[in-house]
């Protein structure tokens, strides 16, 4: 039972860790931007989903097109205001600008609803499907065929469309892109913008799970760096992948090793990662810059 | 290279100056006191903002109660001030937040913080400014350190575990529940570490087989390992200590998992209104132990005692909480002690809050009803509580000295 | 004879700027204000530390808190247990923290850019954890509290924050010396090449991995200098509080917007951050919780935004300076 469990387990957080980190994929991909104001983004599409049910009520899971469409806007205003200007300013100044923007949001947050917890009512949060004596609880399992759907559509998104294909040839190299005819600023505009909304589906499916509150974001922030150099920066399937794999390995450590010392079994599995495999276990990513 | 040097050494005179305004308006002692300034110390930003806003709602509440009906009538009905600040969730921005806050001589107290990490850093400055502070953090470290100027009324976090131990031996022999082998899981933080140590000396001492005893990280991302593992050692019952986060995926989990045993939690995370406002109505019969409890026996027999929290409740739309209602009481004591002494020196509010017991009054909320610091500045009359969650609220029922409700079993 | 003007002038203001500093004490209005002087001093001192290989050699590190615990812890535990001064352990810390150096750069340094700093964010949460995990040395998340025996130098412990502001001053200008020395070094501008062009400066014959390597495990010791006196200053540590990531990014941060590969930027940097922090608590932290922290989050992005070469390029218009200082990360 024990494997089994472990493995589900694994498997159910490796889900919720591949949707944070899907995001994060994209705006790096396009943008070779490393965001640490992900965690934010989710913070604020939990808040989103929570305010939206507080308004309308009904099952949370039905709020993602809203959810979508109000973090579209949020994400084209951020990178209007705060990104752009940023733009080709070089990595340090977009891993301090997304620091700041994330203590600001935060913050904000916490001065407009307070530090309280907030969740939502909802009869799924403890349902769970046996399997003999293996149980999957009911919202991860949401969440991990959830992150499978979101995978697959941004995939083909960025295969079939036009937009994602000039996305594409941006985060192939922004110079040739622009001579091609596509301009790399809008590309830009819709990864971020995109990168944005995938923070507010996973909001929208970990309301059920976690409370609703300012620091929520930082409980995944660095979990989802080590995903996203797992499955290879900028590698939208890595990410799915090296979600699942964090999570077994966290899951793994857990039930064998020591509880506590799940993060160290991440980390270690990250380290050992990036010195064997820098281009990340998928490839596909940037290859060393 | 020199001007960049001369605009450096202006911009450290200016911002000196400007932050060192607020502190230069001394010795006005000799004119009649209309004010008297009580320091309020807890995070309000950051990690542990929740539990401060619950202090900083039950400080103002206090100074409210305390201003409206007449002041001070030592000092001829003087106005308590609260002089709020955010000492952050940062151990190093307390700890100058704290001397900024002190380098006002008229202080006459600090009443917080609600976190050990917190106090702890900040005690050697209470010190040299002998200013005295009424903490709510139950760390064993704060009053064994030898300092004069710290009181802790509330109960210490060894007692915790030692109450929740006591509390199922009860059980066990009431109801004959036959429970023996129990698992403890505690969050990696001072206060989980010292709660946790608490229960598993008196468990084991008590013939109980603790089967589990396992830290986690604080903040994690799924209990689904943690109660794999309980599940798996067959433990009857179990002692979560936990906050908020984490306390809500461990009871979800084990709800998810299909495992029922008797859930004896830690404080902290299961007492608080969030909590209640998760579960609905799952929550009624869930059990914790509590450092305080809004409905313990010396408040609920006192209707004029028994008026505070149902003030805070009104004001604040949800029951006065285990932080909320010792830091109401910390205002109180002060009060009590300049209403005694007539002085806002710092030093004999000190020796007075050393001295005296307090009893039957709004500065003795902490059960029994009664307060009396010890030398170390430990209140040796308190001691926890165990509440149950009955219609949408915890309330006391062990021990039974204090108990305003009956426990329920099902 | 303007050059020979020029130089006594010069003198002049030096001197004038040390007897202001030494003399500030005097004249500080409060032990606050002195305390804030002393977290300018020990935050620029980290920020210069941090400067040698997250400036000049442009490699991003995110666990320079790790290096300051790990001094912190060593001349605490040694203190705590054998009694042994912290004058002397500094010593021992500035060893653990070359070692430690050395760990984590071996292997990080074959990685570039974005992943290198993400192994140092993997690094330090390694540390942390196991703080964390082994409780028995170190006290885990309980952190370790240093009672007052009353002041002494030996012990690192006074009364006031007077002795701290000196001792402070001291670290802070010896680091700002090795830093000067260092900038002026073969290594040092191997270090510069490297962040120019990897590749070319190989081609030179540079070895770049053991460059990047020296200057980091020199950045770490002068780090791990820090640690000890900011300990026995704060009289309490625990790994939340001191290894923490946050800390390692208010370090970079404070560098950045100073202005990073330059002598004073860090300085600067931690005279705008350290009393800006201090301004907004005070202004904003009894009002709705947030507020100050908000702010503070806002102007890193204005800097950034605005001036991401740093603060100190507001002087070079002055100086006419070359603007080569951007800090670029390849």
């Amino acid at each position: 039972m024990l494997l089994g469990q472990t493995i589900i387990n694994g498997l159910m957080i490796g889900g919720v860790y591949a949707l944070i980190a899907v995001g994060l994929t994209i705006i790096f991909g396009v943008m070779k931007i490393v965001n640490f104001a992900q965690g934010e983004f989710l913070m604020v599409g939990m808040y989103v989903t929570w305010l939206l049910y507080k308004a309308i009520g009904g099952s949370p899971y039905l709020l993602i097109p809203p959810v979508i469409v109000i973090m579209f806007i949020f994400g084209l205003l951020l990178y209007k205001i705060v990104v752009k200007p940023v733009v080709g300013k070089g990595d340090t100044a977009y891993i301090l600008l997304t620091v700041g923007l994330s203590i600001f949001l935060q913050n904000v947050v916490q001065l407009i609803w307070g530090a309280n917890y907030f969740s939502i009512e909802t009869t799924i949060k403890t349902e769970a499907i046996q399997m003999g004596d293996v149980s999957i609880q009911l919202p991860r399992l949401i969440a991990f065929i959830g992150a499978i759907i979101l995978v697959g559509g941004l995939h083909l998104f960025l295969k079939k469309t036009d937009i994602g294909k000039a996305m594409r040839a941006t985060a192939e190299n922004s110079q040739v892109a622009s001579l091609l005819g596509i301009n790399p600023s809008r590309s830009f505009a819709i990864a971020f913008a995109i990168g944005v909304v995938m923070a507010g589906m996973a909001g929208v499916l970990l309301t059920p799970m976690f409370y609703v509150y300012p620091r929520v974001g930082q409980l995944f922030g660095l979990t989802a760096f080590v995903v996203v150099v797992l499955g290879g920066l900028g590698n939208i399937t890595g990410a799915l992948f090296g979600g699942l794999i964090i999570g077994l390995v966290e899951a793994f450590t857990a039930s064998y090793v020591a509880l506590d010392l799940a993060p160290v079994g991440t980390f270690v599995v990250f380290l050992l990662v990036l010195l064997l495999k820098p281009e990340g276990i998928f490839g596909g990513g940037v290859r060393k810059t | 290279m020199k001007k960049l040097l001369s605009l450096l050494i202006v911009l450290i005179m200016l911002s000196s100056l400007f932050v060192g305004c607020g502190s230069e308006q001394t010795g006005e002692e000799a004119e009649e006191v209309t004010v008297v300034k009580i320091a309020f110390m807890n995070p309000l930003s950051g990690n542990n903002a929740d539990a401060g806003q619950q202090d900083l709602n039950a400080a103002e509440l206090a100074v409210k109660h305390i201003n409206e009906s007449g002041g001070i009538a030592a000092l001829n009905g003087a106005l308590i001030e609260l002089v709020v600040t955010d000492t952050t969730s940062d151990p190093t921005q307390a700890q100058s937040v704290a001397q900024r806050v002190l380098s006002d001589e008229d202080i006459v107290g600090i009443v917080g913080t609600g976190i050990s990490g917190l106090t702890l850093p900040i005690l050697p400055i209470a010190e040299k400014n002998e200013v005295a502070m009424i903490t709510n953090s139950i760390s064993n470290d704060i009053t064994s350190q030898g300092y004069r100027y710290v009181f802790e009324p509330v109960p210490k976090g060894n007692m915790f575990g030692e109450t929740q131990v006591d509390f199922l031996k009860a059980l066990n022999e009431e109801f004959n529940l036959g429970i023996k082998k129990v698992a403890i899981v505690y969050e990696n933080s001072a206060y989980g570490v010292s709660t946790a140590e608490g229960t598993k000396a008196r468990a084991e001492s008590a013939g109980l087989e603790v089967v589990v005893n396992q830290s986690y990280p604080q903040g994690f991302t799924d209990a689904s390992s943690l109660v794999t593992t309980v599940k798996q050692s067959g433990a009857q019952a179990i002692f979560p200590v936990a906050y908020t986060t984490d306390a809500k995926l461990i009871i979800n989990t084990m709800k998810s998992m299909d495992y029922n045993p008797l859930i004896i939690g830690g404080g902290a995370g299961f007492l608080w209104p969030a909590m209640g406002e998760e579960l609905g109505d799952n929550i009624n019969g869930l059990l914790s132990v509590a450092s305080w409890n809004w409905d313990s026996k010396n408040i609920s027999s006192n209707p004029e005692l028994a008026k505070i929290p149902e003030d805070y409740e009104a004001e604040f739309g949800e029951f006065m909480t285990e932080h909320a209602g010792p830091t109401y009481s910390f205002v109180w004591m002060f009060k009590e002690a300049i209403e005694k002494t007539g002085s806002t020196d710092s030093v004999v509010i000190r020796d007075a809050l050393a001295e005296m017991t307090f009893e039957n009054t709004p500065a003795a909320l902490m059960q029994p009803g009664i307060t009396q610091f010890g030398d170390d500045g430990w209140n040796v009359k308190t001691h926890p509580v165990m509440i149950q969650w009955q219609d949408g609220k915890p309330r006391t029922i062990y021990p039974v000295s204090d108990a305003s409700s009956d426990i329920i079993v099902d | 004879m303007t050059d020979f003007k020029e130089l006594i002038k010069k003198q002049k203001y030096s001197v004038f700027i040390v007897i202001l500093f030494l003399l500030f004490p005097l004249i500080s209005p409060s032990d606050y204000i002195t305390h804030v002087m002393v977290l300018i001093f020990l935050f620029a001192a980290m920020a210069t530390a941090w400067n040698v290989i997250g400036g000049y050699g442009a490699q991003v590190s995110w666990c320079h808190a790790t290096f300051f615990a790990i001094g912190a812890y060593t001349s605490f535990l040694l203190f705590l247990r054998f009694n042994i001064s912290p004058i002397i352990s500094i010593f021992a810390a500035m060893i653990m923290s070359f070692i430690l150096a050395m760990i984590v750069g071996y292997p990080s340094f074959r990685l570039r850019g974005v992943y290198f700093s993400l192994a140092t964010i993997a690094f330090a949460e390694i540390v942390k954890t196991l703080l964390l995990y082994f409780t028995d040395f170190t006290g885990g998340a309980n952190g370790l509290m240093l009672p007052y025996k009353g002041a002494s130098l030996m012990s690192l412990q006074f009364k006031t924050e007077i002795p701290y502001y000196y001792i402070s001053f001291v670290v802070l200008a010896l680091l700002i010396f090795v830093t000067w020395k260092f900038e002026k070094s073969k290594l040092g501008y191997f270090l510069k090449a490297i962040k120019e062009d990897e590749d070319a400066a190989e081609s030179l014959g540079i070895k770049a991995y053991k460059v990047k390597l020296t200057a980091f495990a020199l950045s770490a010791v002068m780090i791990s200098i820090v640690g000890p006196i900011y300990a026995f200053n704060i009289s309490y540590i625990d790994p939340i509080g001191i290894g923490h990531l946050d800390l390692s990014i208010k370090i970079g941060t404070i560098a950045i917007i100073g202005g990073v590969a330059t002598l004073w930027g860090p300085l600067l940097g931690a005279i705008i951050i350290i009393p800006l922090s201090e301004i907004t608590n005070a202004l904003l932290g009894s009002t709705r919780g947030g507020a100050s922290t908000a702010i503070y989050g806002l102007i890193l992005i204005l800097v950034i935004i605005f001036k991401p070469e740093g603060l100190i390029s507001l002087f070079d218009k002055f100086k006419g300076r070359k603007k080569d200082k951007k800090l670029k990360v390849r």
